[in-house]
């Protein structure tokens, strides 16, 4: 039962949900495509004249809510959420100008909840927009704007998808600056609700009115001078499907909205987007969140169960689609205080690690203040940080979704980021083959986290890792590139069984795959030959809109079954090694389903020729 | 009663001898020269690349012991864990008013549990894992050290863990090469509520005291007493000993205490008597004296492939199962590794219960007890098989010990009106047990009448290995009480559909199995028969109570002796030609004249009726089942020559272990999933399984050897076992190769003469003692 950040209140008995209202408004601090026409707002907003692309790099910074959601003792004397106030902002914008600035972190985002008071009770303006609660946030948005612009970063706000039931008003409440639109002018005749919670009414865009409403949303915000926005409770995705919770115009009326304020504002949507969507995604925003919130919502800010290890398997399927504009949001980075985050000094290394090869925005939660050593040394990491922010590309799995993985990506000097994850329960070894990386013989390695060069080493590197543990390498390979024989899946040479099926498949090779492999579907390559009988790492490409499971086995033996990631749709093809053992000459492989599975469809494997 | 005195003279002697308590001041150990301590051979090492977790060190704590005192370490590096025991460590008592229903209170309090004696903890906060490469951690089954090494900053990191039998202490030996140091802390806490501290001392409930002690030292830097911990900063070297024991003594008159022992004190004693020497020498000591046991048996089953020896065990053990690749090295560690754990659990103290010497909390399931039904036996069969009847001998002076409680308990309580066991005779006489015993002479759950038998028939092959005058001297009264329990409890029935008087069991459980009131079950005939020709064996031997022994040959020759169901074609288990039970049902109980007992031979000296009636039930039992329920069954193939099924079994077993499922964990301990998904460490089957290795390559009874009977093709190519004691005191060094013997020794250790048999072929072998002859030319 997880639901998006603020409507999962844990008290939620006090108040109706429908009294659940959010809204948020955002400031971008790298500059738009508008950056020339946009002046800068402020003195100490020394990026935004540099004409770059917007978002070219994931945003880093800090974010309100892990804290306003956590029980941790003292976080929220006066009722849940209510850690939100200027003066705690005010707070973690010294901490961060102070500890964190000259790391690159730069934005403080406030979120949900400016507007709302103790009791988490909306207000609004007289043009039915969002309007700062004065308890929390006494000298107003654009004070607080101004004191964190004071201290050479970027301020971020938040609002929720829709207009929010409190701001209809019998349809009566004028739209600021639209001529007479009310707001009973902009949404559906039966005021049909829309976002993650359903705490708003959705807004019709085919009627004329409707835009002014987004308009003057940003115009407040923009005004007021922040750089970030978080666009929360959108769908498709939040937990929502279907027409009603279809929020892409909300998202391309606030894209066009923010660009006419001549501000730079940074997009950023939440949560669980639907991956179907990604490419509306890409066009109006800066970044997604992949997943549901990081947080926990008891004792701690977040647990490693729920949900930091959801995104080991939940973000393969969004590789692709991360790059510079726009990037894979993995939510808050809670890893500045073991005690107050709920993990162990491993977790927190993992929950970095992962982070930052996956190139997700990096904003913490964290309570900047309390930062403990440990966790200062994560998040100062310049290795690690320049991993994320610098050219390489994300990171991907190059073994299945087994306990003990491997993460790597190419990057453009030749070298590889290479991620080990033990996500078991207990230490376990785990081991990067070179041949899964492409080449064979010798490489160097050096350790990001603990700065050292650990020396070269011969086809892989196996360690130690603790329970839900990690490393960080860069690999130089000094050996040689290998090469393979492919065999497609769809060969008259290979033996179905079962269901299984050759089907076209434009993005595979040759143009066809083997698919239907569920309930007993089957799959055997026949004739699969090498010169020397060993443990080979063979490459499978495959397609699986969700993560899925297969056995492989080789002639005939024990086979092993491995979870491959999601490739995110039925159409993109990805390709995972996984071992297995060959005798010299020939071989089968088979790909089983199991009698009661569902496997992924295959396009071909690649059999290292030595 | 007036022999009574006389033989308690006798027994009397053995009590002094045996009621020394188990931890005590002993001299001190002779120190070897350098040169004798064994040097390190990859080929009995084994090798992992990953630490234990603190949550699972069952599964993932190495194992070291000197007999009594054990640990499971975790070898984190930067926190080294060791869970400590001691085997006398146990809640509980005499446990003498039963329930209700006339049987023994089974609880933590009553009965008692083994528990853990203390935890040692090693903090080094620079080690932390996740900063450290080319972590690994050994186990050298030879020299009995657990070392773990990894690297940090480039400076290489050495620890070395062993439990000393010499020196009655656990040592952790902290070493560096490059330039590093040490710096953290170590901290000493029991398990029972006491406050940490260098030593502790302190009383259970049922007035067992008990203590611990630390001591550390170490080479460059500070090493000091800071509160209850010691602390250590910068030193080079760092050298950490433990020691800990309890008062119990094997002693029933004093109530199994030795009340004038203060363990807390001797902890301190023996661990400052340790850290004079230094950890090189405390070491040498060490390997040497484990190398001596350790030494006495050589295997080889053959050659692994590079690929094979590249892997950790761990991955090797995965492969094996993946790929269904015999890799015979590796399951010759497997053999070994049970030899391993028989020398660091099994000497000079309690035997080794469900879990061995080895624990990860106070709760062990089924009270980590003595199980008297088949576990305890499954222990030592390996034993004298793989060279160390020198550990059996704890599981002697256990028995010896616990006798006079045992009777006494019998006596008091066994015809109990309330007890449905009890003996309709109205007789009583002599000792039984119930099936879980304890080390105070209690009894828990249920009586097991035929346990006695069993206890018996085990104590008595160990004579039949060694051929020891005074093992045999030892174990008689042992003997002598059961015949009398038997004698006391048969009962004269008319065999249905004839007019043949046979003598049968009274209502008893076949174990764990089918009904609960089954008068002349098989295992009870089987095993009554066999104690019955021991017993009288050893009268003979020993030339005592020729009238009472006359008395048992004639008891034995009445006693009916189990038939093959006309309906199910399976030797039956209760006096039924019926199936009353489950079909593969773990416990081979009706089968234990195949296993260990020697009824029923497929060599033609059995009628072959009851050998395809044994082939037929043991089929029906399956291949499935929990480890020692493989191993009983590996064993039970191996003595009907089936060779492809009982190395099938064996590798059953050497599967891994995941998710709690039946099989072998990391640490290679056997795991029994006790329930689904929940998986405990039941050390039996590591030495069932090793016992039917051997068994697949040597048969013996008194006057017959059997070469090679159910050699596997795995394992046919070329190999040895050297050493390897057999029944009628022999000891054999066997070669073979292309699956036949080369060359078999045979050295007498106390036997006069054996038939050497292989495929048909029979030679005769008659020896004088301390003498061998070497035979050659097998299977021409």
């Amino acid at each position: 039962m997880r639901s998006s950040s603020y409507f999962a209140m844990p008290t939620r008995a006090l108040l109706p949900a429908r009294t659940l209202l959010v809204l948020a408004l955002t400031a971008i601090a790298v500059p738009t495509a508008h950056a020339a026409d946009a002046p800068a707002t402020n003195a100490a907003d020394t990026h935004a004249v540099t004409p770059t692309t917007p978002a070219a790099k994931p945003y880093m910074g800090w974010s309100s809510w892990s804290m306003q959601s956590s029980k941790y003792p003292g976080l929220n004397p006066d009722g849940d959420y209510s850690y939100l106030t200027e003066a705690n902002v005010l707070k973690q914008t010294d901490a961060l100008a102070a500890k964190l600035k000259k790391y690159g972190y730069e934005y403080v985002n406030i979120d949900a909840g400016w507007w709302m008071d103790k009791t988490w009770k909306s207000g609004f303006d007289g043009y039915g927009r969002q309007k700062p609660d004065p308890v929390r946030f006494p000298s107003g948005m654009k004070a607080v704007a101004d004191r964190i612009h004071a201290k050479g970063l970027k301020a971020g706000i938040y609002l929720p998808a829709g207009l929010e039931k409190g701001a209809y008003g019998d349809g009566k409440t004028p739209v600021w600056n639209a001529g007479g639109c009310t707001t009973g002018d902009i949404v559906y005749d039966d005021l049909r609700t829309t976002n993650g919670w359903d705490s708003a009414y959705k807004l019709d865009f085919a009627k004329p009115c409707t835009s002014k409403y987004i308009d003057s949303q940003a115009r407040l915000i923009a005004d007021w001078g922040y750089d970030f926005l978080k666009l929360d409770g959108v769908g498709p995705g939040s937990g929502k499907s279907g027409d009603q919770y279809d929020n892409v115009a909300d998202v391309a009326a606030w894209h066009r909205a923010i660009a006419d304020t001549g501000r730079p504002i940074h997009l950023e949507l939440s949560w669980s987007l639907d991956i179907g969507h990604a490419a509306d995604w890409k066009k109006y925003s800066q970044g997604w969140r992949v997943d549901t919130d990081v947080e926990c919502y008891c004792n701690t800010l977040v647990s490693w169960e729920n949900s930091v290890d959801d995104r080991w398997d939940d973000t393969p399927a969004w590789t692709r689609h991360a790059g510079p504009g726009g990037w894979n949001d993995l939510d808050s980075l809670d890893v500045g205080n073991g005690q107050m985050d709920g993990l162990t000094k491993a977790e927190r290394q993992s929950y970095a690690t992962l982070w930052a090869i996956a190139k997700s925005p990096l904003y913490t939660g964290d309570d900047l203040t309390r930062l403990d050593p440990y966790g200062l040394s994560l998040l100062t990491n310049r290795e690690v940080i320049a991993l994320n922010q610098g050219p390489n590309p994300p990171a991907h799995p190059v073994t299945p979704s087994d306990p003990q993985q491997v993460w790597a990506s190419k990057n453009p000097d030749g070298t590889y980021t290479v991620a080990l994850f033990n996500l078991a329960d207990a230490p376990a070894a785990v081991t990067a083959d070179w041949t899964a990386l492409g080449f064979t013989g010798k490489a160097s390695v050096r350790d990001l986290w603990n700065h050292e060069n650990l020396g070269t080493y011969r086809n892989k590197v196996t360690q130690a890792l603790p329970a839900h543990g990690s490393r960080l390498f860069t690999v130089t390979p000094r050996g040689t590139a290998l090469t393979y024989t492919g065999y497609e899946a769809e060969s008259a040479a290979n033996t179905l069984a079962g269901n299984a099926s050759v089907a076209d498949c434009s993005a595979c090779s040759n143009g066809k795959k083997v698919g239907n492999l569920y309930l007993g579907g089957k799959l055997t390559f026949n004739d699969v030959t090498v010169a020397r009988a060993g443990t080979y790492q063979i490459k499978i490409s495959y397609i699986s809109g969700d993560a899925r499971s297969v056995d492989v086995s080789a002639n005939g033996g024990g086979a092993t079954r491995h979870k491959l990631p999601a490739t995110g749709d039925w159409g993109t093809v990805a390709s995972v090694y996984v071992p297995v053992t060959l005798r010299a000459g020939a071989n089968t492989i088979t790909f089983d389903s199991g009698t009661d599975g569902y496997a992924p469809d295959l396009d071909r494997i690649d059999v290292p020729k030595s | 009663m007036t022999s009574a005195p006389s033989r308690r003279g006798v027994l009397g002697l053995t009590a002094v001898l045996a009621a020394l308590p188990t931890f005590r001041a002993t001299a001190a150990p002779r120190r070897p020269a350098a040169e004798a301590a064994p040097v390190a051979d990859p080929r009995h090492r084994l090798w992992w690349q990953a630490p234990a977790d603190e949550h699972s060190m069952l599964e993932q704590g190495l194992p070291v012991g000197n007999g009594r005192l054990g640990a499971l370490a975790s070898n984190d590096p930067g926190h080294e864990l060791l869970l400590v025991t001691d085997a006398t460590m146990w809640t509980g008592g005499l446990n003498d008013t039963l329930d209700a229903d006339g049987q023994f209170p089974y609880g933590r309090q009553d009965f008692g549990s083994f528990t853990l004696l203390a935890r040692l903890t090693v903090d080094l906060p620079d080690h932390d894992l996740s900063t450290v490469s080319g972590y690994r951690r050994t186990l050298d089954l030879d020299r009995g050290v657990n070392g773990t090494s990894y690297v940090r900053s480039g400076v290489t990191y050495h620890r070395e863990i062993f439990a000393s039998h010499p020196d009655d202490v656990i040592v952790l030996h902290f070493t560096q090469s490059g330039g590093g140091h040490y710096t953290g802390t170590i901290t000493l806490e029991g398990t029972h509520g006491e406050q940490p501290a260098v030593s502790f001392g302190a009383a259970l409930a049922n007035g067992l005291r008990y203590g611990a002690a630390i001591t550390a030292y170490g080479s460059g830097g500070r090493v000091r007493v800071n509160g209850p911990d010691i602390t250590f900063a910068g030193c080079r070297e760092l050298t950490v000993v433990l020691s800990g024991g309890t008062d119990y003594a094997p002693d029933a008159a004093a109530g199994f205490r030795a009340p004038s022992l203060d363990p807390e004190r001797l902890a301190r004693t023996k661990v400052q008597a340790a850290a004079r020497h230094s950890a090189a020498t405390l070491l040498r000591t060490h390997t040497a004296d484990h190398h001596a046991l350790y030494g006495r048996l050589g295997l080889s089953l053959g050659t692994s492939s590079a690929d094979q020896r590249a892997l950790d065990t761990w991955e090797r053990l995965r492969a094996r199962a993946r790929d269904g690749v015999p890799d015979p090295e590796l399951e010759a560690q497997y053999l070994q590794f049970g030899r391993y754990l028989m020398i660091a659990g099994s000497r000079g103290s309690l035997p080794l219960n469900l879990q061995g010497l080895w624990l990860d909390g106070n709760d062990p399931d089924w009270m980590g007890d003595y199980h008297t039904d088949i576990n305890l036996q499954m222990n030592y069969w390996a034993a004298d098989r793989t060279g160390l009847s020198a550990c059996f001998d704890a599981f002697t002076d256990y028995c010896v010990a616990q006798l006079p409680s045992w009777t006494e308990l019998t006596r008091r309580l066994f015809n109990d009106s309330r007890n449905r066991y009890r003996n309709s005779t109205g007789k009583n006489a002599g000792w039984t047990v119930a099936i879980s015993t304890n080390p105070f002479g209690g009894g828990g759950w249920w009586w097991h009448p035929a346990g006695n038998a069993w206890l018996c028939n085990s104590l008595y092959e160990h004579y039949e290995f060694t051929a020891s005058r005074d093992h045999l001297e030892k174990i008689y009264p042992l003997l002598k009480g059961a015949c009398e329990f038997w004698e006391a409890r048969l009962l004269t029935m008319t065999l249905p559909g004839t007019a043949r008087e046979v003598l049968v069991a009274d209502s008893d459980w076949s174990p764990e199995h089918g009904p609960l009131d089954a008068k002349g079950i098989t295992y009870a005939q089987e095993l009554v028969w066999t104690l019955f020709g021991n017993y009288c064996t050893a009268a003979a031997e020993l030339k005592k109570d020729a009238g009472f022994a006359a008395t048992i040959a004639g008891l034995r020759k009445r006693l009916h002796l189990p038939e093959v169901s006309p309906t199910t074609g399976w030797l039956e288990e209760w006096m039924s030609p019926d199936n009353l039970g489950e079909t593969t049902h773990r416990h081979l109980s009706p089968l234990v004249g195949l296993f260990p007992g020697d009824r029923i031979r497929p060599d033609g000296s059995t009628p072959a009726d009851l050998v395809e009636g044994a082939t037929a039930l043991l089929t029906a039992r399956g291949m499935e089942s929990f480890g020692w329920a493989n191993a009983w069954r590996a064993l039970c193939w191996a003595r009907l020559k089936d060779a492809d099924k009982a190395y099938r079994l064996v590798a059953t077993n050497l599967r891994p272990s995941t998710g709690g499922g039946n099989g072998t964990a990391f640490n290679l301990f056997d795991i029994y999933e006790v329930e689904k998904g929940r998986g405990i460490f039941q050390i039996d089957a590591n030495l069932g399984t090793p016992a039917a290795m051997i068994e697949m390559l040597l048969y013996s009874r008194p006057g017959h050897l059997e070469l090679l009977p159910a050699l596997p093709d795995a394992w046919a190519a070329a190999g040895s076992l050297t050493g390897a004691p057999v029944r009628g005191g022999f000891v054999v060094d066997l070669h073979w190769r292309e699956g036949k013997p080369t060359e078999a020794r045979i050295r007498s250790t106390g036997g006069r003469t054996t038939t050497v048999a292989h495929a048909g072929s029979t030679r005769t072998v008659t020896l004088k003692p301390g003498t061998a002859v070497t035979l050659r030319g097998f299977g021409r």
